[in-house]
């Protein structure tokens, strides 16, 4: 067949999408290929003729497996829904894991989880994917060749005598460990050994928080930061709301204070100060830049602020000169001190001296015991830089006899990887329980390969007191073996995972709960995925004032890099997922990529423009690294900042991601993998890993890069001849500040001109049973994302590539539009949801020339894909932008990962236009449950994917019909406000304003700015 | 009279083939239409023997028709609640009893030709053994009813409406071997919808929605 297709030659030629010719022409221009006409229409007639009967014949034979036995509880096409306990990152929250026909489909938030309250994070949301792929080990390696477990089992004994024998040390490396049965199999296991350490790495480390407590509190502790019980929060570069620590309980409880009513007008006071534009600062209330390396001498002049108010001597001057207003600072220092008890200064700084002034801050407010709690500390983060920094020289020095690593890419992100990959190599007895063939187990001697956290029993105590379980949801796909079992099985113990962790919880968990016996309470466990018991508090010492040494001057540079790690993707362990890989940055909008972020300032004074790229090198030292320019509005003007995380080993797996035709270009070019690994760049210092640095050149190269970015896709931009006689334009996204809204709740609503109640056509939709209507908080919704992924696994939202995206084809349901508001380089940042707005009088409907498109009885836009032939004019005429065409089959690369499908949704073909169906596969679920139950359909019991697992609890979904539901309440708040209600669409989405929580006059500033601004009201903010 | 002879001739040939062809073409469907299909079973379970003689409902099987979307085809181990014990036709079984009584020795165990099948399958040499896990197989029933991927159906919604189950499968009761009854065409679904939400199912009025929606998602 290939040579009836042709690839275009030149660019104006018709065929450049690849349509096959219809004539057969030699390209040279020689005879036409030698078939008669008659031959040819007889050879059409005859495959007419065929494909014809063909059609008629019956379906192929399909056959239909019952149990053998079936299993109790269990009804075929049913979910069942288990509660576990995330294993995506440290944090630990709540999973409520639904498994239909033995295979886990979907991961929500597990409701009344008292961390993360029923909200879970893209990270978890993505866990299937992760669960469904071949790459994984499937069993366990010696010396790079499957062996199987017995002889791993014969082996280690031996082996582990010898190291003894020898004296040799013993380093157990492991990411931090939050299950107290994991730990105590560690511990187990280590006794045997006379030179053994269990050292504690994590890839985005917190290590100085903690030893700055051990300074000033004489305890290595994590606070556990409560920001549900903070009026004034003050972040230096923390990015809580994205990946700092727990992301997901720190968004549920700084919602719970953001959200005004008519009734109490109030809400938290958040400051953000910080270099790059996070998601927690998009979302701040104040918001000034600041370089990461001036975070000292501010957080000094802080203190001495707050000394005065205190009426405390200041040991030492403050700094002489300052990097932003000392007004600025004073303010902050009086609203700090109004709200002493019920504040809290955070900072994401990796210099402990730094910490240590924050401790002293928040000491000098009384922040201790009430949003910060020692006493009772997280668990979330362990990691000990300095024990690190000594495994590492030790490691070098060849001083290791053996190693054991769990989950952690330890060279992936360490500085130095290739003499640290040597260092191990020369390591005599290497074992590496990774998932993954990553470096370590590359050269490992035995590769014993963990359970992924859904095949297997484990638990977890990420804050003192609160413990929790995770279940196995499905038979391990492979012949990996739980760790517990190993270590246990070496430590001379034959116990599976789930009787290690039973006898742990009898003797461990059980004397600190009250319920016995102690089956009434592991049943209860397992059954609700957490208890609360009794913390093993213990006196944590008084606070030490002569640690805190203030910062009277930093040494800044004249240009730092700052490495960060991104929201979808918060530690390389999950770069080799997919839908982490394509979900676009809350910020940047870029996917499948690190980038390097620079401030316009710096890209003009440099010539940069978005997609040069540029060489970052280390003055001294051979490091250096291409990465192509983002332009980011917001950021410092003497920083770049670049994403942890990339340049995974193996990640060259998703070259070929995506429909692959005539045009495709690679997600990953040959030889490259999926971004570039900054961690090179992390610089030791004085016992921590900094994720901040000086001392960095930047050069441009001549090449350019496209990056995947969907920032400029589907903008709501509406030409103004178009609008509406009488109205007019309205932002998508309406604002107002806190002291307008107490004066008056409709604040911000723009002025209605003319009548919104005109109808061109009769009301044809009666809507007499439900109208499915939803409501999203625009003030609680930080943008971070989760929702995409949510309804990505729901829907069976296909993978597209990078090509793809780059082309505007991506096919998320849910888009998260980010707007900057504002000139010059301190925009405000705003985020909106943006789905299928299920418009009454829905511009598709109309245009649809086959009516695969029409409206429900209840309110809903439906699209029927068998009817679909593919015109697009509804796209076209969406003002929303929110439909999808499905340009190709989007098959899984991997058929495991067919078994994420949801089989309640169908799987879209080439040539239909899909969108968000505000999950009426759950609908129909929840309307039928009840119709079997005989009872009616109550409020909250049909939860769309997005709405369930948002961690700020931001949308409300329900039946505008029910005057009690929960919409119906949303509706009526006078935040209230419709996208492009002005066109009379008559959204079932409806939106409530944003209120910052700032004075009338930076309101007004914002607002002169968005007039001044041609390009505002654009989805992406095109003006950067 | 040649020539009437041969007329005749090819007017009963034409008469022939055109009788052919229509009852040809009674039998074309569209595609995809499956109406009578009714493919051999590894197993020749008649419907007919338990649903229609021995009186059987139609959920003491099929138990997930009302508690779930599909309504499954029953385990094994749901035959071997009877199996274990009835291992041949009455007749057999009693004429085997007979037989033992008359000549003064335990009855032998006798197994019909299909329900060796079944006994095979669950790794059973004696019917009254224990199934033994990682022994037992699953049936390889071949599918008779086969919606598209994009539709969704679910029993449930059917079976609380008071929908009975021959409404759609026809006279189930009778049929030796499953077939097809309905064409469960779109436009058959769609009539259906439009009949119930007008006069009721069995005297109880409901309403059957025809949304795109309520089955295409």
């Amino acid at each position: 067949m290939s040579q009836i297709f042709r690839q275009s030659d030149s660019p104006n030629s018709a065929d450049r999408d690849g349509t096959p010719l219809a004539e057969d022409v030699d390209p040279h221009g020689s005879e036409p290929l030698a078939i008669s006409r008659r031959r040819f229409l007889e050879a059409a007639g005859f495959t007419f003729t065929m494909t014809a009967l063909n059609g008629c014949s019956r379906t192929p034979v399909e056959t239909a497996l019952p149990f053998a036995a079936q299993p109790e509880g269990m009804i075929p096409g049913r979910s069942l829904a288990y509660a576990s306990t995330c294993a995506g990152c440290p944090a630990g929250c709540g999973l409520l894991a639904s498994v239909r026909d033995g295979r886990p489909l979907k991961m929500e938030g597990l409701p009344g989880h008292p961390l993360s309250r029923g909200g879970l994070c893209a990270v978890g949301q993505a866990l299937p994917l992760g669960l469904y792929d071949s790459h994984r080990l499937q069993h366990p390696l010696r010396v790079g060749k499957p062996v199987s477990w017995d002889e791993v089992d014969q082996a280690m004994p031996s082996l582990l005598k010898a190291v003894n024998d020898k004296g040799g040390a013993v380093r157990f490396v492991t990411s931090t460990i939050t299950s107290p049965t994991l730990q105590a199999t560690i511990d187990a296991f280590l006794e045997q050994f006379e030179y053994a350490r269990h050292i504690t790495f994590d890839a985005a480390s917190c290590s100085a928080i903690l030893d700055a407590h051990e300074q000033t509190h004489g305890d290595r502790v994590l606070p556990r930061y409560q920001l549900d019980q903070a009026d004034v929060i003050v972040s230096c570069g923390a990015d809580f709301l994205g990946t700092w620590i727990s992301p997901v309980e720190f968004t549920t409880a700084w919602r719970s204070r953001r959200v005004p009513t008519v009734e109490q007008p109030e809400m938290s006071y958040h400051v953000q100060l910080e270099g790059r534009l996070s998601l927690t600062g998009s979302n701040a209330d104040r918001r000034l830049r600041l370089s990461p390396e001036e975070y000292g001498v501010v957080l000094s002049r802080l203190f001495v602020l707050l000394g005065e108010r205190a009426g405390e001597v200041t040991a030492g001057d403050g700094p002489q000169s300052l990097p932003i207003a000392e007004e600025e600072l004073a303010a902050l220092a009086d609203r700090l001190w109004a709200a002493r008890g019920r504040s809290v200064v955070l900072s994401d700084s990796q210099d402990v001296s730094v910490q240590v002034l924050v401790n002293g801050i928040n000491h000098r407010l009384g922040n201790y015991g009430s949003t910060l709690d020692i006493v009772h500390p997280s668990r979330q983060r362990q990691g000990n830089d300095r024990e690190v920094l000594a495994l590492v020289d030790e490691l070098k020095a060849g001083k290791v006899a053996a190693l054991f690593v769990v989950g952690t890419d330890l060279t992936h992100n360490l500085p130095d990887r290739e003499t640290l990959i040597e260092a191990i190599g020369k390591v005599g007895l290497v074992v590496s329980f990774s998932e993954r063939l990553d470096d370590v187990t590359s050269v490992a001697q035995f590769a014993c390969p963990d359970h992924h956290p859904l095949e297997s029993w484990l638990d977890a105590e990420p804050v003192d007191g609160i413990v929790s379980l995770s279940q196995p949801l499905l038979a391990p796909l492979g012949e990996t073996r739980s760790i517990l079992e190993s270590l246990a099985r070496w430590s001379g113990r034959n116990e599976s995972a789930y009787d290690i962790l039973r006898a742990h919880w009898e003797q461990k968990i059980l004397p600190r709960a009250e319920t016995r016996p102690f089956v009434d309470f592991w049943d209860r466990a397992v059954h609700d995925g957490f208890v609360e018991v009794a913390p093993t508090a213990k006196p944590v010492g008084e606070f030490r004032s002569d640690s805190v040494k203030l910062i009277t001057h930093e040494e800044t540079n004249e240009l730092s890099l700052t490495l960060y790690s991104k929201v979808g993707l918060p530690d390389s362990r999950h770069a080799h997922n997919p839908w982490l890989q394509e979900l676009p940055d809350p910020i940047t909008k870029v996917t499948w990529d690190n980038y390097v972020c620079v401030s316009p300032a710096l890209a003009e004074e440099q010539g940069l423009s978005e997609g040069d790229v540029v060489r970052i090198a280390l003055v001294e030292g051979n490091v250096e690294l291409e990465l192509p320019v983002v332009l980011q509005p917001g950021q410092h003007d003497r920083m770049l900042a670049i994403a942890l995380g990339y340049g995974v080993k193996g990640t060259d797996r998703f070259a070929h991601i995506g429909p692959q035709w005539l045009e495709a270009r690679p997600t990953v070019a040959p030889g490259e993998l999926v971004g570039k690994n900054a961690a090179p760049f992390i610089k030791p210092s004085e016992g921590t890993l900094r994720y901040v640095r000086g001392d960095v050149t930047l050069t441009r190269t001549d090449r350019q890069r496209e990056l995947a970015s969907t920032q400029e896709h589907h903008r709501l931009e509406v030409p103004p001849n178009v609008a509406p006689y009488g109205a007019e334009l309205r932002e998508p996204i309406q604002t107002t500040s806190l002291p307008a809204f107490a004066a008056d709740p409709g604040s911000g609503a723009p002025e209605v001109h003319g009548d919104l109640d005109v109808q061109l056509w009769p009301e044809d939709h009666p809507k007499t049973g439900h109208w499915w209507g939803m409501a999203i908080d625009l003030n609680a919704c930080t943008g971070c994302s989760a929702c995409v992924i949510a309804c990505q696994s729901e829907n069976n939202v296909p993978v597209v590539g990078k090509d793809e995206v780059r082309r505007q084809r991506e096919m998320h349901w849910i888009r998260l539009d980010r707007y900057y508001v504002g000139e010059g380089d301190d925009v405000d940042v705003l985020h909106q949801p943006m789905m299928c707005q299920h418009c009454d009088n829905a511009p598709c409907e109309t245009v649809c020339p086959v009516l695969a498109t029409a409206h429900s009885e209840e309110g809903l836009n439906e699209q029927a894909y068998n009817r679909c032939v593919g015109t697009r004019y509804c796209a076209n005429n969406c003002p929303y932008k929110v439909r999808r065409f499905n340009w190709f089959e989007y098959p899984h690369k991997d058929p495991l990962q067919n078994l994420a499908l949801n089989p309640d949704v169908t799987v879209r073909s080439r040539g239909v236009m899909e969108k968000c169906s505000m999950c009426v596969q759950r609908i129909e679920e929840g309307k039928i449950e009840a119709k079997r139950l005989g009872e009616p359909l109550g409020d909250g019991q049909v939860q769309t994917a997005c709405q369930q697992s948002c961690p700020a609890q931001a949308i409300v979904f329900g039946d505008m019909n029910d005057p009690s539901s929960a919409i119906s309440v949303a509706l009526e708040n006078p935040r209230r406000y419709g996208v492009l209600e002005e066109f009379n669409f008559r959204p079932s989405v409806s939106y409530l304003r944003v209120v910052r929580n700032r004075e009338e006059q930076d309101e007004k500033l914002m607002h002169d700015g968005e007039n001044g601004d041609e390009n505002d009201g654009e989805n992406g903010g095109g003006h950067v | 009279m040649h020539r009437t002879i041969v007329n005749v001739i090819l007017l009963v040939g034409l008469l022939f083939s055109l009788l052919v062809l229509a009852s040809g073409m009674s039998a074309w469907r569209l595609p995809d239409n499956q109406q009578g299909y009714s493919p051999e079973q590894p197993i020749a379970y008649s419907h007919r023997l338990h649903a229609g003689e021995l009186g059987i409902d139609c959920q003491f099987c099929h138990t997930a028709a009302s508690h779930g979307r599909h309504a499954g085809i029953p385990s094994s181990d749901v035959c071997m609640k009877c199996h274990k014990f009835v291992t041949s036709s009455f007749d057999v079984l009693q004429e085997e009893i007979a037989l033992a009584d008359k000549e003064k020795r335990k009855p032998k165990t006798i197994v019909s030709d299909e329900l060796r099948k079944l006994y095979d399958t669950l790794g059973l040499n004696d019917p009254q053994q224990l199934i033994e896990e990682g022994a037992a197989s699953s049936v390889p029933w071949v599918r008779v009813h086969n919606l598209p991927d994009y539709v969704s159906f679910d029993h449930r919604a059917h079976i609380a409406a008071g929908v009975t189950c021959q409404k759609c499968h026809g006279p189930v009761e009778s049929m030796e071997r499953m077939r097809q009854y309905e064409s469960l065409s779109m436009g058959w679904c769609v009539n259906c919808h439009r009949e119930a939400t007008a006069d009721g199912v069995n005297g109880r009025a409901v309403h059957a929605s025809t949304d795109c929606a309520v089955c295409h998602y």
